[in-house]
């Protein structure tokens, strides 16, 4: 709940849950995160991993929809949107990367997880996995720009994997899926793959898998956090009941929480990156004759603008959490206004931090480029979630299909 | 195909010499930048694979010797009139292969230079003193200019308003020798690469006298002279930064760079060089991102068509080829301005430190706008550092940052066009 006072949004949604998960992940970034941050940057092994073990699992954050008594968060109502917010906003503001993680875990796990799409009988298998003392990342594996292979499209992005069913199972193949994060490290995969028909589907697919197989992990700009690598799928089979959902609907409903969790993401990031400039505005002189960087009126103008867009991006943020969060208010998750919202929300919130961030590094020069500092690691990783989560003329072309109502395209 | 060579630049202004070079120069970067560049990143500390690249453009090739006058056994492109657009070319083409080693290449053999070696100011006998290092060797060799400082920031580049004030390193005359103390920061070719620094100084501390304005080339090897370790960035590894400390170093006087107001008005023109190089960095690092993208655009299918020929997609791109050819056009153009004073004004002439920045300026604004929508068209594949077009939008990011910065090229620009007396 910092910068309540700053950046205010909408308290009257937030409830004890959201208090309490939110000072433990203040806590937990004290103690993991930002003590560690000038010695080891972006180191994975000694640093990120066992930060994102206490995340997930001393701390619960993989298993929030599980019931409490099998040591699960309990959060099975749509309301768990703005606990998802709340917790995805603190830990990226520490680290973007694990932040996207766990924004994909989310994603994911409320497609089973969450009312009225709850599967107790999924749950309870997987309970081992998510409330036991191991982390478990899950990773979406979201329909793509195409090579010219693709036999099945999802409104012109081409299914990465193409699935058959075959006695009661469905048999899985593709050369090099680009999963969202973690392509080495995730234990579950959100697979989509068109019906017959090309009616999009996801499968939950564990990660060791008969036939399924990452490559090497490929260097990226940033989410260090995340260690990726495209998949192999040869002959991966699933049964029907890893199948989460089927049809457009569902699966827009999946994207309107993916987009929300990456909102949070990404406004958490700006929250972390505006401290960074305060500090730096406070301090810095100029001109030599005692001028506080921030009084300059040119200074002042572009930090207007900074502060105004983590202002709207947060309350955007939230506001589209509280929409998924009361379907009898705003509709379904997956109907067409709220998939538009959502990807509006989303294109607006991460377009308006990374031109944050890009103005804070003018203000800060090379301050604002060098490691030290910390704002470029923000720059990078909102960068790579801009452009990892949905390709922009896809989800420009989305949008204009409900406001527009765009028939062919 | 359309190729790099399809976007647009006055090619009058080319001399059969620079199109020799511009040739040798794409060449010898084809086959010793490009294959490895994607590596440099992890080699921003060592340089163990960036150093032997400098090795055959600046030693073997001679790329350094191109500064000094022909009678050195230089290539005499500072005292000519043609030096600007020669270099501006040179440095384009390295730049598409790394924009970094452009920035180090510019500031290393030249940039520092300019001071000392370019007409109507040439200092003879500081030529002779200097050329053996960068002429008489193949190892590669690079200056520096030892210029911003831990207070100040920008505020040394703003010379109009701060008029040197704000220099914290010092110079003071003992006998015939200069004794220098202070504390740099950043300078392109530090961290250990150079082995010679020319270092922005004053003879009286907060003073806004030009005359106490002092440029002085300092040998990196002298006692005295500390370099740190090279800073971690967010790109740009092949050029070392790092902070440089001067305790009580010792140089004759003569290593003054001209004198009292002279040094003030010639660094001046330094930093109108700085800024139009600048833009031949991004010139370069532009026109190999259109090669990028033009490649992934053709391969990459969306709605069952390659990804060019979508109209969405195709208005983007669009965009960024129209600010490449705008921006070469005026990258070469500036570069003519200041290889013709006769018809443009002095390079250390407001004027044309004013159009310099704004030149800069605009080419960095649309440079980083255009890379940022790059990447978005590419979505999951923009951030692929096997891409390589994420390597520019992260290096050029920081060509926008330097020589003050957008502000301060902002305010130099509305002082020289709107006649601003207070900013």
């Amino acid at each position: 709940m910092r910068y309540q006072e700053l950046f205010p949004m909408p308290v009257e949604w937030i409830e004890d849950v959201d208090e309490s998960m939110a000072a433990a992940v203040a806590g937990w970034a004290e103690r993991e995160v930002s003590p560690g941050r000038l010695e080891h940057r972006e180191d994975y092994d000694d640093f990120l991993l066992p930060a994102i073990r206490k995340l997930l699992v001393d701390i619960g954050c993989q298993a929030m929809p599980w019931p409490e008594d099998t040591g699960g968060g309990g959060l099975t109502t749509p309301n768990a949107a703005v606990t998802f917010a709340v917790i995805l906003e603190q830990v990226a503001s520490a680290d973007t990367g694990i932040g996207f993680l766990l924004a994909n875990t989310f994603s994911l796990q409320s497609t089973f997880g969450i009312e009225p799409h709850r599967d107790d009988k999924l749950l309870s298998e997987l309970a081992p996995a998510f409330c036991g003392g191991r982390e478990a990342v899950c990773s979406l594996v979201l329909p793509s720009y195409g090579d010219g292979s693709s036999e099945k499209s999802f409104y012109g992005l081409g299914y990465q994997v193409a699935a058959a069913q075959e006695n009661g199972q469905w048999v899985m193949n593709a050369g090099g899926a680009r999963p969202q994060c973690s392509g080495a490290t995730a234990s579950f995969f959100g697979v989509a793959f068109g019906l017959e028909d090309g009616t999009p589907a996801i499968a939950l697919v564990p990660s060791d898998a008969g036939g399924l197989s990452a490559g090497e992990p490929f260097k990226k700009t940033g989410l260090a956090a995340s260690i990726n690598a495209d998949l192999a799928f040869k002959d991966v089979r699933v049964n029907d009941s890893n199948v989460v959902l089927t049809g457009e609907d569902r699966y827009r409903e999946l994207l309107s929480w993916y987009y929300m969790c990456c909102s949070a993401v990404c406004s958490g990031a700006m929250l972390a990156s505006y401290e960074i400039l305060k500090e730096w505005g406070d301090t810095r002189v100029i001109k030599g004759k005692g001028q506080v960087f921030k009084e300059n009126p040119l200074v002042a103008a572009l930090m207007g603008e900074i502060g105004g867009r983590a202002a709207t991006s947060r309350i955007l943020t939230y506001d589209l959490a509280r929409m998924l969060s009361r379907p009898d208010i705003y509709g379904p998750a997956g109907g067409q206004a709220v998939y538009a919202t959502a990807t509006a929300v989303f294109k607006h919130v991460s377009r308006a931090v990374m031109k944050s961030i890009d103005n804070a590094m003018e203000l800060m020069a090379s301050a604002g480029y060098a490691t030290e500092w910390n704002l470029e690691r923000y720059w990078r990783d909102v960068k790579t979630i801009e452009t990892y989560v949905v390709p922009e003329t896809a989800a420009l072309t989305d949008m204009a299909r409900h406001y527009f109502d765009l028939k062919r395209l | 195909m359309r190729t790099i060579d399809d976007f647009t630049r006055p090619i009058e202004y080319l001399s059969p010499f620079d199109r020799y070079l511009g040739d040798i120069v794409r060449t010898l970067v084809e086959k010793e930048v490009m294959p490895i560049r994607r590596g440099f990143d992890e080699d921003w500390e060592e340089h163990n694979t960036i150093e032997p690249a400098y090795r055959k453009i600046l030693g073997e090739m001679g790329m350094q010797r191109f500064f000094f006058p022909l009678d050195l056994g230089g290539l005499g492109l500072g005292p000519s009139d043609s030096g600007a657009v020669c270099g501006y070319h040179a440095l384009e083409e390295v730049s598409r292969a790394d924009s970094a080693m452009g920035v180090a290449v510019a500031v290393g053999v030249a940039w520092v230079l300019i001071i000392i070696a370019k007409e109507p100011h040439v200092n003879r006998r500081l030529c002779e003193e200097f050329a053996p290092m960068f002429c008489d060797t193949t190892e590669p060799f690079f200056a520096v200019n030892a210029m911003t400082e831990p207070q100040g920031g920008s505020d040394i580049e703003n010379m109009d308003v701060i008029k040197g004030s704000t220099i914290q390193t010092t110079a003071v005359l003992e006998g015939d020798e200069w004794v220098i103390n202070g504390h740099k920061l950043w300078p392109t070719n530090s961290g250990g690469v150079a082995g010679l620094f020319g270092v922005v100084c004053t003879t009286n501390p907060g003073s806004t006298d030009p005359n106490d304005f002092a440029f002085i080339f300092v040998p990196a090897d002298l006692p005295g002279v500390t370099q740190g370790k090279p800073y971690q960035k967010a790109g740009m590894a092949a050029d070392k930064n790092s902070d440089i400390w001067f305790e009580n170093v010792r140089v004759p006087e003569w290593y003054r760079a001209h004198g009292p107001g002279e040094d003030f008005k010639y660094f001046k023109e330094m930093v109108s060089w700085g800024n139009v190089l600048s833009i031949a960095f991004v010139g370069g690092a532009m026109m190999n991102v259109f090669e990028l993208l033009r490649d992934f655009c053709s391969e990459k299918t969306y709605r069952g068509k390659p990804l060019k020929e979508n109209d969405d997609v195709a208005g983007v791109l669009a965009d960024i080829a129209t600010d490449i050819d705008i921006i070469r056009i005026v990258g070469y153009q500036a570069a003519r301005m200041l290889d013709r004073p006769n018809l443009y004004g002095p390079g250390w002439s407001d004027e044309m430190v004013a159009k310099a920045r704004a030149y800069k300026y605009f080419a960095c604004d649309r440079a980083v706008e255009d890379l940022g929508r790059a990447l978005n068209i590419m979505g999951p594949h923009g951030s692929d550092r096997i891409q390589d077009v994420e390597k520019h939008w992260r290096d050029l990011k920081i060509v926008q940052l330097w020589l003050g910065g957008k502000q301060l090229a902002q305010m130099e620009t509305a002082r020289w066009f709107y006649e601003c007396e207070t900013l």
